[in-house]
């Protein structure tokens, strides 16, 4: 009687707790703009800039600053813009 | 000589099996350009064709890259998409349900109608039912099979069930993922270990599980499960013959032949056949660990007496006479009937050491 | 708010597999594993394209989707990133990626296949920036030296852009105005259906 009341109640506390799975959503992580989602990293901008002449050196820890400087270097994958400047020099 | 015939044969043949296809080919991979060009002329800039054809891919000789690998020809494949809603959604809610709602009705069954006690006293007298090898083949069985089956658990439902628990701490995700490999790991090498064994069982067991006319009435009165009368049956009840060969021989070929394919990824089989295996593997797993839990059920607590048979320590698989005439009556007289005509001197088959 | 995005100009694409090596060199990557590869549809014949593709960085990732213990994550720039150390090598988010872009070192038997390996955006993983733990495992994190993905700023011909959408979006924009062709990519023919009239060639300047 004993076990049956054990096995009764470890079934019970089982099935309380693959039911509370059950109600779980399917995780899926869809991208919301400019959060951050997931584990513990260094954001890039929390490193100090590089002595690079190719890059405009940010503030260390400055969002803003940091994407004003990848906005820079993306700028220069256009090359009608580099050659635009090239002929105002 | 015969040699340099038989070779000069074959590419004789080669030429005119290429001569035969390449226009083919050809015709094939320009049909999506042609319909792309007729595409222009009705709704020009609607680049759905040239879409339809990239997303072909694999068959398609003109669609070529330098890297080597499986499907790398491949720009887009969409199927990932349909397995993803497959297995994350109906998979994984459904077989979660299934599981949940199997275990519900077993221990509902427990407590409403409780373990099926023998009707009479047991009389002391035991009769052999598995012998050594029938015992060891099912215990490897079952054993493999309960550490696929938690394993396989893990991999489907432990990152809704099991990571929650653990937290999503840096620490939480380290121990889950530990415990997630060793799962993967466990199940991948104990899978093949499985098909062994179960082809054992299936050896060991199958000619006391085929197919008899009293099947039919046991089944019809669900062997005496719910209403308690009395119904004979061989050495095994066809409840016991439906978990053989539905669960034992059926699951357990789609489980090994989907099994073999995954765990094997280096025979280069495609993305889509991965992805069609997997489902059905999860399928087939989620409905045999819902019969498993009827099965582990009835040999355990379910039925009073049954465990005896199976028991490695403290008994030789030696089940009472009354447990035997209870549940396998007809199984019981032959073993009576074979014992007379052995003249067994002592009656009874050797005393399990309780 | 930058959301990083990769976009390959088809009409550029030469196929060099610069973009490809530039990848294997900057991150020292093993043979067999290509984050990176470049595809020609319809080789050899009129109008032959090649494009090159990786992991694109979905907004709905279906690999973080099926991961059976959640190794990835992503940063506020929109990069989809993983963790290594969690990866138990199941093979499911090849499974389900659309561009083949998650790779193995190895297709052993018993699904032994190691730790899985994609492209990064030149963004690292969740060790400290610049470690040699990192770069082991992810290669170089030129995000946070303030540079972009090596196979885009190493592009020849500048056919593979990388960097914010909004801003590439502008250069692809500025590229189709000149050339007078190349809105089709964007899918407004797919999605608009059929013209009321047959317009002509666009007159140059026109916004596509």
């Amino acid at each position: 009687m004993r076990l049956t009341t054990t096995c009764t109640i470890a079934l019970a506390a089982g099935l309380s707790l693959l039911a509370a799975g059950c109600g779980e959503r399917p995780k899926v992580t869809v991208y919301k703009q400019g959060q951050y989602q997931g584990k513990p990293d260094t954001r890039p901008w929390d490193n100090d800039p590089p002595k690079d002449p190719s890059i405009v050196a940010w503030q260390k820890g400055d969002k803003a600053s940091w994407e004003k400087s990848i906005k820079a270097r993306t700028l220069g994958q256009n090359e009608y813009v580099r050659i635009e400047g090239a002929s105002n020099k | 000589m015969r040699g340099m015939s038989q070779r000069k044969r074959f590419v004789r043949l080669l030429v005119a099996a290429l001569a035969i296809c390449l226009p083919q080919l050809a015709v094939a991979a320009s049909e999506g350009q042609k319909q792309q060009a007729e595409r222009q002329l009705t709704q020009p800039l609607n680049n759905a064709p040239v879409w339809r054809d990239v997303r072909a891919g694999e068959g398609n000789p003109y669609q070529t890259t330098q890297v080597r690998g499986i499907e790398t020809n491949v720009l887009i494949q969409s199927e990932g998409e349909i397995w993803r809603e497959i297995r994350n959604g109906p998979v994984t809610v459904y077989g979660g349900l299934f599981v949940l709602i199997i275990a519900s009705i077993i221990g509902l069954f427990h407590w409403l109608r409780g373990p099926i006690k023998l009707r009479e006293r047991p009389t002391g007298r035991w009769v052999k039912r598995f012998t050594d090898w029938e015992r060891l083949v099912h215990w490897s069985t079952a054993i493999s099979f309960l550490v696929l089956a938690v394993s396989g658990l893990v991999i489907l439902f432990g990152k809704y069930i099991v990571l929650p628990v653990f937290g999503g701490s840096v620490f939480g995700y380290a121990v889950f993922s530990w415990l997630a490999a060793i799962s993967k790991n466990l199940h991948n090498f104990v899978g093949p270990l499985f098909i062994v064994c179960a082809s054992a069982m299936f050896v060991t067991y199958v000619k006391d599980n085929l197919w008899r006319s009293y099947d039919f009435r046991w089944l019809g009165n669900s062997g005496g499960m719910l209403w308690g009368e009395h119904v004979p049956s061989g050495k095994f009840n066809a409840g016991e013959k439906v978990w053989f060969w539905f669960g034992l021989f059926l699951l357990s070929i789609v489980l090994a032949v989907t099994g073999l394919i995954l765990d094997f990824p280096n025979f280069g089989q495609g993305r889509a056949t991965m992805q069609l295996v997997n489902v059905v593997h999860a399928i087939a797993a989620v409905i045999y660990m819902g019969v498993a839990m009827g099965h582990i059920y009835m040999g355990t607590v379910g039925v009073e007496g049954t465990y005896d048979s199976m028991r490695i320590s403290g008994g030789d698989g030696s089940v009472d006479e009354t447990w035997a005439k209870e549940h396998h009556e007809y199984w019981y007289k032959e073993v009576i009937a074979s014992r007379g005509r052995e003249a067994a001197p002592t009656g009874a088959a050797a005393q399990p050491q309780h | 708010m930058a959301r990083m995005k990769f976009l390959a100009d088809a009409e550029r694409c030469i196929e060099c597999n610069g973009c490809v090596t530039a990848c294997k060199q900057e991150h020292d990557i093993p043979w067999g594993v290509n984050r990176r590869r470049v595809v020609t549809l319809n080789d050899g014949m009129p109008g032959e394209k090649s494009i090159s593709v990786a992991c694109m960085h979905c907004s709905d990732a279906p690999c973080m989707a099926v991961c059976p213990v959640d190794v990835f994550y992503k940063t506020s720039e929109g990069i989809v990133l993983h963790d290594k150390d969690l990866c138990i090598g199941c093979g499911y988010c090849f499974y389900a990626c659309p561009f083949g872009a998650p790779q193995f070192p190895q297709d052993g038997a018993f699904g032994l296949r190691g730790k899985m390996d994609k492209c990064t955006f030149c963004a690292g993983g969740p060790e400290p920036d610049f470690s040699e733990a990192e770069f082991r495992k992810y290669g170089r994190n030129r995000i946070a030296e303030g540079k972009l993905p090596a196979c885009a700023e190493m592009c020849s011909t500048k056919a593979l852009l990388g960097g914010d959408g909004d801003v590439i979006a502008d250069i692809y924009r500025s590229r189709a105005i000149t050339r007078g062709r190349g809105s089709e990519v964007w899918g407004w023919g797919t999605a608009y259906g059929r013209p009321e009239k047959k317009p002509a060639a666009q007159p140059p300047g026109a916004k596509s």
